[in-house]
């Protein structure tokens, strides 16, 4: 792609944020859309981040860092060498290295942090970023525990840092889109959201010599990760939370593992029913068993149905009026008129099957416009309005997710928690 | 002014469709309506083969090719009204037509009415679609005139009429069937008094809904997948169903036969195509 090619597709990705953020009820509902995308020019003092974990999740994040106008890759660091390796080739040649992210923070030379670690990590990696006077920028989910969640948050707030999490649904035009049509009205009352994530693999990364299979399979393992909750869920119940324009009241939950028996001590499957006020609710499931149905948010409304993964708006077929029943109104009246029969031979309550509407497509770059945003941020010192309460709601609704089923009970959503 | 004709119905899900019975007037038994349910939950109880029923017994025994007995009295009344609308249809409309097997048909099968049984030279099985819902709004209409009663509309999924007598505003009951891509428009009109209609279709809502069976040519075994619509106006709800049904999988020469037959009761659309209205009764639709 050429740079006039680039700049064009640039240019259109973000005209259809900016489009999508300017629906009425929208600047409540994504005030920062409009902001990431209406400010970054291009600048020689671009922010400097230094990256910890230069995994998979990690590289990509560089690739979308090298991507934007206001930010850089000023140092990366992993205690896992392949990876170094793996990530040089996207950073300058005199970027440094880094074993050991304490020796990163002393060295200096730093604006803020991108933190790609495993979830246990990220608290500590966090607060040690605050603590060098950084501003952070973490994957999501936030944190293994809702206390470490709520500490990342109060500790931003006491140093008057920016924290920000990974959600780039927040700013993918068709999310965006289909929260403006939802709140303009066209699918009705929003009362049900089905997501689910689904997937048939076992989700087991081979383990190279060297190193154990606790640290490849992190995602595996209780003391580093809540498994489909905080790796996949966490993302849609952020959908469900930003949609329904609330948190949960309650949830219960069963899990299990159910197929990939082989030591793993995270659930296989999940299946959680999240409550809201006003009787609304967001069912959810994931497995690792059956991608048939694979990873969607079914937002459902009394007029119609969002599917924003489909990238499709459907309306409620209105119910057909029956020929006959219109026939005996008429003759009641005394009217004769002929019956329109033979339409269709009525069968019960299938699902439909009307093709709906496109939300928009396109090749989109949400995640490099979350570090545009993340870089205007940094540079005004002041955080994009409303992106760490929907992180922190969603993280605190997957972990809470995770104790119901271990508990099996229900769950109240926590009083407890920091206000942002 | 006009007093207020009495009018009652009956609705009821039976042979996977919405069953409508409406009764106009005042003449006839309370319970009719009801008695007239239940002999078409009778014709499904007897003629289904999504669960368990004599028809489901009599094609295990078929398939394994042994004789098999009809002891139910609703499938030997089907089987005998099988007999004359296959006949009637020349062949087309063959309730043992079976992709699976390449000569299975009613011509291969022996029923023998007097001792009650069935045996065919091949594997065979039944299949009652696009007969069952006719017959059963015959034995329905039966049981109504039966009853006393002198005005009814009987509707099978509305695509399956029957009639009884008059409208009760006088005249024929008048039917239009509208045009699958054109709701406003209409394929055809037409005036019942004491008849029957059936309208098959390879386009429209439901016809991709689980298990229906594919329209089957019996002679040859070509599936019909080209958008079409049969309509079929007769004295019986099982030769309307039977006709409509032969209409739809018919070559040109046997379609132009059977509507020659009867011009003013036969019709078939070939869809999407057509505003062009022919005074043929086999119509292009442009």
């Amino acid at each position: 792609m050429t740079d006039t090619n680039f700049d064009l597709s640039r240019r259109s990705f973000l005209d259809r944020v900016l489009m999508a953020a300017a629906g009425a009820g929208m600047t409540a509902a994504a005030p920062w859309a409009a902001i990431a995308a209406g400010t970054a020019a291009a600048t020689s003092d671009r922010v400097r981040i230094g990256v910890i974990g230069t995994g998979d999740r990690g590289r990509t994040l560089i690739q979308n860092i090298n991507k934007t106008r206001n930010c850089m890759v000023a140092a990366i660091c992993d205690n896992y060498e392949p990876h170094l390796t793996k990530a040089r080739p996207y950073v300058g040649a005199n970027t440094p290295v880094y074993a050991d992210h304490r020796a990163m923070l002393e060295k200096g030379g730093l604006d803020a942090l991108v933190i790609a670690t495993p979830l246990n990590l990220h608290a500590k990696h966090v607060l040690d970023g605050f603590d060098a006077g950084l501003h952070v920028w973490c994957e999501k989910a936030m944190a293994r525990t809702i206390p470490d969640c709520s500490a990342m948050v109060k500790r931003s707030q006491d140093s008057r840092k920016i924290l920000q999490i990974g959600h780039q649904r927040m700013f993918h035009p068709t999310y965006l889109n289909a929260l403006r049509r939802a709140k303009a009205g066209e699918i009705g009352s929003l009362t049900q959201i089905r997501a689910s994530w689904h997937r048939n693999n076992s989700w087991r990364r081979p383990v190279p010599a060297g190193v154990s299979d606790r640290q490849i399979n992190w995602r595996l393992y209780r003391d580093s990760s809540a498994g489909l909750m905080t790796e996949l869920a966490t993302h849609q119940l952020q959908v469900g939370n930003w949609f329904f324009d609330a948190v949960p009241t309650r949830v219960m939950g069963s899990g299990s593992i159910c197929f990939w028996k082989d030591g793993r001590e995270v659930y296989d499957h999940v299946a959680l029913i999240y409550e809201y006020a006003g009787g609304r609710k967001l069912i959810y499931t994931s497995l690792l068993n059956n991608a048939r149905y694979g990873c969607e948010e079914q937002i459902q409304g009394s007029k119609g149905t969002i599917e924003p993964e489909l990238g499709r708006i459907f309306q409620e077929v209105p119910p057909k009026v029956l020929a006959l029943q219109r026939m005996q109104k008429d003759v009641a009246r005394g009217k004769k008129r002929a019956v329109p029969i033979g339409g269709a031979t009525w069968f019960p309550e299938l699902p439909v099957t009307t093709p709906g509407e496109s939300l928009g497509w396109g090749e989109y770059d949400e995640t490099m416009l979350q570090f545009e945003g993340f870089g205007e941020a940094v540079r005004a010192n002041r955080a994009l309005p409303g992106l760490l309460a929907q992180a922190y709601a969603a993280s605190v609704a997957s972990l809470l997710g995770e104790q119901a089923m271990d508990r099996g009970e229900a769950l109240t959503w926590p009083t407890s928690l920091v206000t942002i | 002014m006009a007093v207020p004709i009495p009018t009652d119905v009956e609705r009821f899900m039976a042979m996977g469709t919405r069953i409508e019975l409406h009764r106009f007037g005042a003449a006839g038994a309370d319970d009719a309506l009801l008695a007239a349910r239940r002999a078409i939950e009778a014709v499904d109880d007897a003629l289904t083969i999504h669960r368990p029923s004599a028809t489901t017994a009599l094609n295990e025994r078929l398939l394994a090719g042994e004789t098999a007995p009809v002891d139910d009295p609703v499938l030997f009344d089907a089987l005998v009204a099988i007999d004359a609308v296959h006949e009637a249809t020349f062949g087309l409309f063959d309730p043992a037509a079976d992709r699976r097997f390449a000569v299975a048909g009613w011509r291969g099968i022996i029923f023998d009415r007097a001792a009650a049984r069935l045996c065919a030279t091949t594997p065979v099985a039944f299949d009652f679609g696009g007969f069952g819902k006719g017959f059963a709004l015959d034995r329905a209409g039966a049981v109504l005139r039966a009853a006393g009663i002198v005005s009814a509309c009987l509707s099978a999924g509305e695509s399956s009429i029957a009639v009884i007598g008059e409208h009760p505003l006088g005249g024929g009951w008048p039917f239009a069937v509208p045009h699958p891509s054109d709701p406003d428009d209409s394929l055809v009109q037409v005036e019942l008094i004491d008849q029957s209609l059936s309208i098959s279709a390879t386009v429209g809502a439901g016809t991709a809904a689980p298990d229906r069976a594919a329209m089957l040519r019996p002679d040859d075994r070509a599936v019909i997948t080209a958008p079409r619509c049969a309509v079929a106006v007769a004295r019986t709800g099982a030769l309307a169903e039977a006709m409509s049904t032969a209409l739809l999988v018919a070559d040109p020469e046997r379609a132009d036969r059977l509507i020659d037959q009867d011009r003013a009761n036969r019709f078939l659309f070939d869809l999407p195509c057509a505003t062009a209205r022919a005074s043929s009764a086999r119509m292009a639709l442009q």
